[in-house]
């Protein structure tokens, strides 16, 4: 089970990896930003993504995903400090399977990562 | 400046602090800031603008508390100022500004939020926009102080 997990700020990716970790899953890799995160795609089993990012931010990056035939399927969570209805819904609109909105603790992600991979 | 218009930003920042570090920090009175009054030695300002509302948001820390902050959220101990410690700053600022938009939103106040800055020294000042006033919302962790500006113009 190999998870990537996308953020520009280094210290909140090392948060999710750890908190990943504290709850069993140990297969982690990381991007910075969009771009960076399609470069290493192969062989991901769910994307993990922040919303606003330089380069190519969240919402980019899942529009991305979700348009190539070989990552069409690929299990995708937001996980942004914006949690207004209309980010909630433009998410989803473009294929986010959940949404997380920061700050969150480890209990709740591992719950989120165990429900879509279930 | 409306107490309605500034509680999301309080909300949202006692709320990430409970969550990621567990502490609950003492809120002190809020009050408007003097031209040219600096606070901590470590800020992250967050731009805000949408059709009806402009503003910023600032988190300003003195060092000891930015090194608190970062222990608790990072498992592990630094003793100054590193790009890490910036980037924990920067990342509460932005989870601050992200809940209060949230919040905000459901009074049809809605805006797009700026990547954060963070600036570092002691005796910095912080440049909000225009001349709008700014409300500082103290808070105090054991002995230490540090605080939260906001400034918002409605339209």
């Amino acid at each position: 089970m190999r998870i990537l997990v996308v953020d520009d700020s280094t210290t909140m990716r090392r948060i999710i990896s750890n908190s990943l970790r504290a709850v069993g899953f140990e297969d982690i890799v990381e991007a910075g930003d969009g771009q960076q995160a399609l470069q290493v795609l192969e062989g991901v089993n769910l994307l993990l993504t922040d919303w606003n990012m330089p380069n190519m931010d969240g919402l980019t990056l899942v529009k991305t995903v979700r348009g190539s035939a070989a990552t069409a399927q690929l299990p995708i969570i937001m996980i942004t400090s914006e949690g207004a209805r209309d980010e909630v819904m433009e998410a989803l609109a473009a294929g986010v399977n959940d949404y997380i909105v920061k700050p969150f603790t480890k209990e709740v992600l591992g719950e989120k990562v165990r429900s879509i991979i279930r | 400046m409306d107490a309605q218009y500034i509680n999301p930003f309080v909300v949202a920042l006692v709320n990430a602090l409970e969550t990621m570090l567990n502490i609950t920090p003492e809120r002190g009175t809020p009050y408007l800031k003097k031209e040219g009054q600096t606070q901590g030695d470590i800020s992250a300002i967050i731009g805000f603008a949408g059709p009806n509302v402009t503003g910023s948001v600032a988190l300003s820390l003195p060092t000891p508390v930015a090194l608190k902050f970062y222990s608790l959220m990072m498992g592990e101990k630094v003793y100054r100022i590193t790009n890490d410690v910036q980037d924990v700053v920067g990342e509460l600022a932005n989870i601050v500004a992200g809940g209060a938009k949230t919040e905000l939103s459901a009074q049809n106040i809605t805006f797009n939020i700026s990547i954060p800055t963070v600036v570092v020294g002691p005796g910095h000042t912080i440049g909000h926009k225009g001349d709008i006033p700014v409300m500082v919302i103290p808070f105090e962790i054991g002995k230490h102080r540090f605080v939260l500006e906001v400034t918002m113009k409605l339209e």
